[in-house]
């Protein structure tokens, strides 16, 4: 199955999947060859993008809009054309072969997840959106909970037009790079019912680390925490052994749940009764170390992941990873764990550096 | 901005009768002597170790032979890269110290290249190093003690006092060529702990737990204080005042008689003790038995004894338990670290020798150089036999040498003794710091030895200090205690504590011990976690704040307070003086 305009992230070849499913759904391809667990879901390819734009004559009118902006345009402007770009994606219906094909492409998801109408996350998918430039990570939407055909269809244009966003118009008028050369795919994924989800990371986020991995987690889905709307539970696993090092359980207030009359994944209120608890259990945390472990094995350089535990897994199932990309962060050398105890250097370094002891 | 505080007040005329050459001696980056102004530019801090001041005798053998030189000597021998050693200079009789530092970078540069090769092997052969010098200061030692001072010839006093002299000054060249690379590799460990994550409050436990010569003079002080209530001694020791016990127990006889003999046995082994280190201007306990006999009289006032092996067991098991709490939060490359760290930090103890070596070195080092003098005195017919102690190393050797004591010198001895006897009544008032003070220090042996860290410094530049009523400090051994503080000036003092007291001081050095077994709790001016109030008050399981600065000026005798040793908080909870006004209206 699939098409020019359709791929399913476990049947494209893996070495078409990023030009044509972008970066982000590229990876789930990449991941779920390398054996590891990852959603059920396709991507409506930047071949079916282009052809959107061509085909509705949006280029054109797009082209309008971005000329009259020139090369130095105040904030204002750029907003001011951002809010018209997407509304003329808004408002560019699709081709009725392509919506037939997203169409047709989503019962089959629905088929495959023994669902009506699955909720789903629509993310956008853009080529080089996981480039160096960490900047530029997360710029464009994603959907939670879209659930229905009509629905999907109007969450994949709303993607399209998030190439648009202010951030991004700017960013690329900064850097002089045009959109054409960065087309956006948009993957339509089974949304994990999650019970808890969270980031992990190969090596210390911060310190760069590399003996450790370092979860962070709440209750629901994950969307909280990338935003940094709670504050999570840490939790750090030596990367060798696997082991606990240490749990610090936050006071979560705010979870990432389903609005069923919404029909979509939102932010409210957490329940007092789970604000204080401890997210996760010995056996989930090496279950999700287990899986940042091998995602970092087999990419061979450090990564973050964003994970999610769904309602039915059972102990000893693998835990469902959603997006992976590489870290920046490299450890600085005097953050690195020293591989020896040496006496001459520690007290180079913290009896005679003229500055006062570490934690005092 | 660094402020200053003056010296001026301390430049003028020294100890009477004082000249420059008096202190006139080879020394290795500086030497000892009174304040002059251009010390101004330096950063002075007041050293806790000796509060009573120091005779001039004392004050150059230590000031000079063991401060200067001794540091010194150690801080070329490792080398400390950035510094040389520190010096002293006297205001009145009370000693201030300095660290000197290197600032050429390239000299700094050679000198870490030789620590590079000087300090692991140091470590690898620590066991024997400490040994070698331990047995050749004992042998020094044991030639003195061999020594009948009253059958040697007069004409051989100056060469003893020289010999004696020497003997103190090779103690420190060792003392300090063994506690510097210790220190140096504890601070390393520290960092490296408190990097990893580790709870710093929590690695002065991983070090606790072993059993040192000072916790054994304690024990068997204890035992003697058993011993005398099982002999139906409690009451004389109730009745009399320390200066009179020995002669009351010796007419008391019977059962006394034999606890006379035990004591005087425990006094040959573990009375050849002075109460400061390294001051000649003190009697061991050989020679004034009081000292002892006043600290068993208040341990007899205790309803329970302190129970040493009940305290020693508790301290293994929290040390036990700190290690594994710290291991457990580690990843494996970093337990590796830790473990090599702990391993070569328990076979080269620094909190372990840093109590242990008062017995071999600074509690009797001084003893030859003093009995030769007050051999000395009685041949030249002195008025008191501590009047040589009064005297300038050259001075001592003219007299020694024939020079004529009775006239021109014992008349500069009684003005002498009066300006100690000046100064030690000033003591309180002396600044804690002088000079050009810094903002903050970064030596990380002042701070944690002597408690100079930023906290510590503000408050004793804080004017208000006196009227403070919460202070806080470095949290040196945990536990919270409520009780009566005694603030103590030296421990000369001692007696004045009783069961349940707070000790109040300055600092405490190895010769405070024994008050451990029976306060609730010891709050200190100086010191951090590395100073004795803190090692000890960790093995004695004593609530111990250290380094507040101010707790003698704030803290005034009679207050009721509390010490918080977990959290490095002192409170004063009632006035002396509302204490007693509460209580002469409820009678």
């Amino acid at each position: 199955m699939g098409t020019d305009s359709i791929v399913w992230v476990d049947e494209v070849d893996p070495a078409a999947a990023m030009a044509a499913a972008g970066s982000k759904m590229g990876r789930l391809t990449e991941l779920h060859r390398a054996g590891v667990s990852v959603p059920q879901g396709f991507a409506v390819t930047v071949d079916a993008y282009r052809r959107h734009c061509t085909e509705s004559g949006l280029d054109e009118r797009i082209e309008e809009v971005i000329s009259w902006l020139g090369t130095d345009p105040s904030d204002a402007a750029v907003e001011d054309a951002s809010v018209k770009i997407r509304g003329l994606f808004e408002t560019t219906p699709m081709s009725e072969a392509l919506a037939a094909e997203i169409t047709e492409a989503y019962e089959e998801l629905c088929l495959r997840c023994v669902d009506v109408n699955v909720p789903t996350a629509v993310r956008s998918s853009a080529t080089g959106e996981d480039a160096a430039d960490a900047s530029f990570a997360g710029i464009f939407d994603t959907y939670l909970g879209v659930s229905g055909a009509n629905r999907v269809l109007d969450a994949v244009r709303s993607c399209w037009g998030s190439l648009f966003t202010g951030r991004a118009l700017a960013y690329r008028l900064r850097k002089g790079i045009s959109h054409h050369a960065m087309p956006i795919a948009v993957g339509v994924i089974e949304l994990i019912h999650a019970r808890a989800s969270g980031v992990a990371f190969s090596v210390h986020p911060v310190t760069g680390k590399p003996d450790r991995i370092v979860i962070e987690t709440s209750w629901g889905w994950g969307e909280a925490i990338v935003q940094g709307l709670v504050n999570p539970d840490h939790v750090e696993v030596g990367k060798a052994d696997g082991r606990l090092l240490k749990y610090d359980v936050a006071h979560k207030s705010v979870v990432s749940a389903f609005d069923f009359a919404d029909g979509r994944v939102t932010e409210i209120e957490m329940p007092a009764k789970l604000a204080d608890r401890q997210v996760l259990d010995e056996e989930q945390v090496s279950a999700i170390a287990a899986a940042v472990k091998a995602i970092e094995e087999h990419y061979g350089y450090p990564v973050d992941v964003e994970w999610v535990i769904s309602r039915h897994r059972r102990a000893g199932d693998p835990v469902c990873i959603v997006q992976s990309r590489p870290v920046t962060v490299t450890a600085d050398e005097s953050e690195r764990t020293p591989a020896a105890y040496d006496p001459v250097a520690l007290a180079q370094k913290f009896v005679f550096s003229g500055k006062p002891l570490p934690g005092r | 901005m660094a402020t200053v505080v003056p010296v001026d007040d301390f430049t003028g005329e020294w100890y009477p009768g004082f000249k420059p050459e008096h202190i006139a001696s080879p020394y290795i980056v500086d030497g000892t002597g009174p304040f002059t102004k251009e010390d101004e530019d330096k950063f002075w801090y007041l050293d806790f170790h000796w509060s009573r001041g120091l005779t001039p005798l004392a004050a150059f053998a230590w000031g000079h032979d063991g401060y200067c030189w001794g540091t010194q000597h150690a801080a070329e021998a490792l080398p400390l890269p950035p510094g040389r050693g520190i010096t002293s200079r006297f205001a009145g009789t009370h000693l201030y110290g300095s660290a000197i530092p290197e600032s050429d970078p390239r000299e700094i540069g050679a000198r870490a290249n030789r620590l590079g090769t000087n300090l692991p092997h140091f470590l690898q052969n620590y066991q024997q190093i400490w040994a070698a010098g331990r047995d050749e200061l004992e042998a020094t030692w044991t030639y003195f003690r061999g020594i009948d001072l009253t059958q040697e010839p007069t004409s051989r006093l100056p060469e003893l006092l020289t010999q004696a002299r020497r003997y103190h000054q090779r103690s420190m060249e060792i003392h300090f060529g063994v506690m510097y690379p210790l220190l140096v590799n504890f601070l390393g460990f520290y960092g490296a702990c408190a990097e990893m994550g580790i709870d710093t409050n929590q690695i002065g436990k991983f070090l606790q737990g072993e059993d040192t010569k000072i916790m054994e003079t304690d024990r068997e002080l204890y035992k003697l204080a058993i011993k005398a209530r099982q002999a139906g001694l409690s009451d004389v020791f109730a009745d009399n005042e320390p200066p009179q016990l020995r002669e009351a127990l010796s007419r008391h006889g019977g059962s006394a008689s034999q606890w006379l003999t035990d004591f005087d046995d425990f006094l040959q082994i573990y009375g050849y003790r002075q109460e400061a280190t390294c001051d000649v201007g003190l009697p061991s306990w050989i020679e004034d038995n009081q000292i002892p006999l006043g600290l068993i009289k208040t341990f007899l006032l205790k309803k329970e004894d302190h129970d040493f092996e009940a305290a020693a067991r508790n301290a293994i098991a929290e040390r036990e338990a700190a290690i594994d709490a710290a291991r457990t939060g580690l990843t494996k490359e970093e337990q590796a670290v830790f473990d090599a760290g702990l391993a070569s930090n328990q076979a080269a103890n620094f909190p372990w020798w840093q109590d242990d070596h008062n017995y071999y070195i600074d509690l009797k080092v001084m003893l030859p150089l003093r009995w030769t003098c007050q051999e000395l005195a009685n041949r030249v017919g002195a008025d008191h036999k501590d009047d040589m102690l009064y005297l300038f190393w050259p001075e001592l050797l003219d007299v020694a040498n024939g020079k004529p004591y009775k006239g021109e010198l014992s008349g500069l001895v009684k003005d002498r003794r009066q300006y100690f006897d000046h100064w030690q009544a000033k003591r309180s008032a002396m600044p804690k710091v002088m000079g050009t003070i810094p903002d903050a220090v970064e030596d990380p042996v002042l701070i944690e030895i002597f408690g100079l860290n930023p906290q510590a410094i503000k408050a004793v530049q804080n004017p208000d200090a006196a009227n403070a009523t919460t202070l806080s400090g470095v949290p040196a051994a945990k536990g919270v205690a409520t009780g009566i503080a005694r603030v103590l000036q030296s421990s000369d003092e001692l007696h004045r504590l009783e069961p349940g007291s707070i000790l109040v001081c300055e600092s405490t050095s190895p010769n405070w011990t024994p008050a451990f077994g029976k306060i609730a709790g010891a709050v200190c001016d100086g010191g951090g976690m590395l100073s004795h109030a803190a090692i000890v008050g960790r093995e004695y399981g004593i609530p111990t704040v250290t380094a507040v600065g101010v707790a003698t000026l704030a803290i005034a005798d009679g207050d009721e307070i509390e010490v918080d040793g977990t959290n490095g908080k002192v409170t004063i909870l009632k006035k002396a003086a509302e204490l007693a006004e509460a209580e002469a209206a409820a009678r």
